[in-house]
């Protein structure tokens, strides 16, 4: 087992604005199945940008797959974000690429040939059960079903780290329970580590994880 | 259909440019030919009491390329049947002498002048015809019509520049959101933005494949090309294959240079 985050007293800020996390100190393993909680407007998502460089931290050190995310940009961070999936809470899905596309594009960044990217969306699809959806456009499909391919995308690549920010916050009980799905079945069988932030821990989740809460901007271990 | 719009956006300034360019290498071109036909067809004729050497009339100025005597024998032989012998040589006595002047390039009207005066102060010289009347106007004519362009040249890249200034708002605001995800995911700069880059190299071939349409049509055209012919133009010598390498620097120049840009504005949201 090794460190895939680690984080010693981390403080977030944005530009111009106090502190949005004032202390965030862990360490997440390989294969870990992470939940953050915590009240709206605590920092979650804010928390979860610093972990693929969409934010860079005020103070601390943040370590994600042994890069130092401390002041993080160009080349080294895209070569980052190569290796780590992220599902957003509004799927940020291109609209002007069908579905299959969608799901191509970390392996398409990734330089690989389009038969291996065509298979493996393919594959993937058929995971989430949109396989039938392939050459559909993103506004063509409902909320649901947008994440389910968003989730697929963050596969794609089989990167070594899954960030989800609220994944099933707008979805559907079928929906939300095939997003999970993928999500465990990515952990348990490539041990992949998985965080996800969310207002709730599903109840229909199974899986061993560790659960993490942030509150007046301090990251406490719930268990 | 958005798309099509989307293109034309860029593709019809980019073709304003170009043709203001064009025209405006056209029109210089066309001015020149017709200074090169003064330049041959174009003299002065300097009369002279007294013999003044050709060498002298040369000093009085860089523009003057030829001095020529003009020999008055040839011009008493075709009237010596008309007149006794004793008329002749009185008239022989009292001829001037003439002298032709060819110039190295047609000069403006003050030039002139100031040839024609210096002309008149060398001794001897006692009329300096100029013949100006005769090509002075067209001559202004087509300088006044080369200024003209040029300033519609002006206002017409002004006005390109600024509408593929604007067109380039409109795509960064429509591939901002394609290039955020895109960048979330890792895609380095040429990848997240090729699709722009694409859009403006396309768009410049489009805009010059046009330009050199018109242009060949314009110069095969009958009318065109009777209208040059008048003025001695040789309409063939008109546009060069070089215009076309220029016009593709240009097109892609500023089509890359907008592309540039939007990219260089693009901000990662956080």
């Amino acid at each position: 087992m090794r460190n895939v985050i680690v984080a010693n007293k981390v403080q977030l800020a944005y530009p111009h604005h106090e502190p949005v996390i004032k202390d965030a100190t862990l360490s997440v393993q390989t294969g870990e199945f992470v939940f953050v909680t915590g009240a709206s407007g605590s920092g979650k998502s804010t928390f979860l940008k610093s972990l693929y460089g969409a934010l860079q931290i005020a103070n601390g050190e943040l370590m994600v797959g042994r890069i130092d995310m401390q002041s993080i940009s160009g080349t080294k961070l895209n070569k980052l974000r190569r290796h780590i999936g992220v599902v957003f809470q509004d799927y940020k899905l291109i609209k002007e690429w069908t579905i299959e596309k969608n799901v191509m594009l970390p392996l398409i960044i990734a330089g690989f040939p389009k038969d291996v990217c065509q298979a493996q969306a393919h594959k993937l699809l058929n995971h989430v059960k949109l396989a039938h959806k392939a050459d559909k456009y993103p506004l063509e499909l409902s909320g649901g079903e947008q994440q389910r391919v968003a989730v697929a995308r963050a596969l794609a690549h089989n990167p070594f780290l899954i960030l989800a920010d609220e994944p099933t916050g707008n979805l559907d009980d079928y929906s939300s329970q095939v997003v999970w799905e993928l999500l465990e079945k990515a952990n348990e069988e490539l041990e992949t580590t998985v965080v996800v932030v969310t207002h709730h821990i599903p109840e229909m989740f199974s899986a061993n994880y560790r659960h993490l809460m942030i509150e007046n901007g301090v990251l406490y271990e719930i268990h | 259909m958005k798309s099509i719009k989307n293109h034309l956006a860029l593709i019809l300034p980019l073709f304003a440019i170009l043709f203001a360019v064009e025209y405006l290498q056209i029109i210089d071109r066309v001015v020149k030919m017709y200074e090169d036909h003064l330049k041959t067809e174009y003299t002065i004729i300097v009369v002279t009491e007294t013999s003044v050497l050709p060498g002298t009339i040369q000093q009085v100025s860089p523009l003057i390329d030829k001095v020529e005597f003009v020999d008055a024998e040839q011009v008493l032989m075709r009237i010596r049947q008309q007149i006794s012998q004793e008329s002749l040589e009185k008239l022989q006595s009292v001829m001037p002498l003439f002298y032709t002047i060819t110039l190295r390039r047609y000069p403006d009207q003050k030039s002139l002048e100031e040839l024609r005066k210096s002309l008149m102060a060398l001794h001897g010289v006692k009329r300096v015809q100029m013949f100006e009347k005769v090509h002075h106007p067209l001559y202004t004519m087509l300088m006044f019509l080369k200024a003209n362009v040029k300033v519609f040249a002006l206002f017409f890249g002004v006005v390109g520049f600024l509408l593929i200034l604007k067109q380039m708002y409109v795509w960064q605001l429509e591939h901002q959101e394609r290039m955020q995800i895109m960048a979330l995911f890792g895609a380095p700069v040429w990848l997240r933005s090729g699709v722009l880059f694409r859009f403006a190299v396309i768009d410049s071939l489009i805009a010059l494949a046009m330009i050199a349409g018109l242009v060949f049509y314009l110069q095969a055209d009958h009318r065109v090309v009777a209208l040059l012919s008048d003025m001695n133009i040789d309409v063939t010598r008109l546009v060069l294959l070089q215009d076309f390498v220029q016009l593709a620097g240009v097109a892609l120049g500023t089509a890359l240079l907008c592309a540039f840009w939007v990219v260089a504005r693009f901000k990662e949201e956080s």
